[in-house]
């Protein structure tokens, strides 16, 4: 892991600053019937929620991109002829456009600029649901698929980590299939750690009665 | 039946087939009111999916040697119109030689007092946080599900004394998906199949919302705990990620 020069302030409790080695041990205990606590001790060094993204706005600009920050504007059928293009299900419009206004603020979504203006079609998006103050789970990372290679999805991922990280959020998972697990990691993304299991009800799972 | 007062009309058969026994104290559901203790309901109508072998699991954890246990199944008649899905459920009552009554309440309604939480993070073993963020958090939280222990001595003429055993909840898009957190249980009360029953009902509860996915993140001790509750690790292949986790 990267280690930057710069030391941050632990979020959550001030009093964990300095966890004696028996707390820290007995917090890695986490009680039988819980599942990932939702604060673990932090080191004193994470990377900083950089000003700097890998490619700015300004350079999306210029490559006929605009980034958003909100769900305002988002035209939903494009989003999900987007979907359909990289194999996601389609959804329901209705819900999802409760699910865009249920985000708690964390949309980011890259727009196509539209040759004479007006709004563009969505080629790049990411949302993510929470509590708004510990955790916080990304869902529906797309991107047009001609448009793939070029880093959009990065700066979709840039931004929703830092717009997360800057309302308090620390504890930001996600699903990743097999094939994308390679994307998240240079993002940040560690799989399983700690032994952590993402897990999934299935209602034929369930045993027999 | 052998403590029933009276016993009602035969429940419709495809109701019956879920349960191991079922033991019905009197005609009526006890439902606990807010502030006010018991209160009597209507015979509340709902159908539980719960399996013979969870009860048989509580039954055998609660009782012990006392035979004054009873598993109460509330009605399951669907009898009532107005309130097809009631956010309270009563999974245990208990009489204890003292003459004191006992119930475990499961709640849905996410009433529950920020201070009592912090308590049972304690009793946990959890790191403190700080008193906003945790009511922030439950005020976020798409569901808030509780357990509660309620008590009433014998002569104290219906004040009841209301304690904090279980709770979990759910974050949730409100549309496709629902993340668990933070299902805890106090360590007096484990081993009872309470945190069974406190995820199974919030599962309950998030399906009779049609949310249709269900997710969480299990510490590696508590993966075969929501294997036998129906959750796979891992469908498909796909892993569960976190930014700059800390261990």
């Amino acid at each position: 892991m990267q280690s930057h020069g710069v030391l941050l302030p632990l979020r959550g409790p001030s009093s964990s600053l300095s966890l004696s080695r028996h707390l820290r041990r007995q917090l890695t205990l986490t009680s039988f019937h819980s599942s990932k606590a939702s604060t673990r001790p932090r080191s004193l060094l994470l990377p900083v929620a950089s000003a700097a993204f890998t490619v700015s706005d300004g350079e999306l600009e210029t490559r006929g991109f605009r980034v958003r920050r909100s769900s305002d504007g988002l035209d939903v059928a494009a989003l999900n002829d987007v979907f359909a293009r990289v194999g996601f299900p389609r959804r329901d419009p209705d819900r999802l456009r409760r699910a865009l206004g249920h985000a708690g603020g964390a949309v980011v979504w890259v727009e196509e600029s539209k040759r004479g203006g007006g709004p563009g079609k969505p080629v790049a998006f990411a949302r993510a649901t929470g509590d708004g103050v510990f955790n916080a789970v990304v869902w529906d990372v797309v991107v047009e698929p001609s448009l793939q290679g070029m880093g959009l999805g990065r700066a979709v991922m840039e931004r929703l980590v830092a717009d997360l990280r800057r309302s308090g959020v620390s504890n930001i998972a996600l699903y990743a299939e097999p094939r994308v697990v390679g994307f998240y990691r240079p993002l940040g993304f560690a799989a399983d750690p700690d032994g952590i299991k993402g897990m999934v009800y299935s209602r034929r799972n369930q045993k027999k009665r | 039946m052998p403590f029933g007062a009276s016993i009602p009309s035969p429940p419709p058969t495809y109701l019956v087939h879920h349960l191991a026994c079922w033991f019905q104290v009197s005609n009526k559901c006890w439902i606990h009111n807010g502030l006010s203790g018991f209160v009597p309901a209507k015979r509340r109508a709902m159908v539980l999916p719960l399996r013979a072998s969870f009860w048989d699991s509580i039954k055998s954890g609660f009782l012990k040697n006392n035979n004054s246990t009873k598993v109460v199944e509330p009605p399951s008649t669907f009898m009532e119109e107005e309130d097809p899905f009631p956010q309270d459920i009563v999974l245990l009552e208990k009489t204890q030689p003292d003459g004191t009554f006992e119930q475990i309440i499961f709640s849905s309604a996410g009433d529950v007092d920020v201070y009592d939480v912090q308590a049972l993070c304690d009793k946990v073993g959890w790191p403190r946080r700080p008193l906003t963020k945790i009511a922030a958090s439950l005020k976020n939280s798409y569901l808030v599900a509780t357990l509660h222990l309620i008590s009433r001595s014998p002569g104290t003429e219906g004040i009841d004394q209301k304690q904090l055993i279980g709770m979990a909840r759910a974050t949730s898009d409100h549309a496709f998906n629902a993340t668990i957190w933070d299902v805890l249980v106090d360590p007096s009360y484990q081993g009872q199949g309470l945190g069974k029953a406190l995820v199974e009902q919030l599962i309950r509860v998030l399906l009779q919302r049609d949310i249709g996915n269900i997710t969480l993140f299990a510490d590696n001790k508590v993966v075969d705990f929501y294997k036998n509750l129906g959750f796979e690790a891992d469908p498909e292949g796909i892993k569960g990620m976190f930014w700059y986790p800390r261990y």
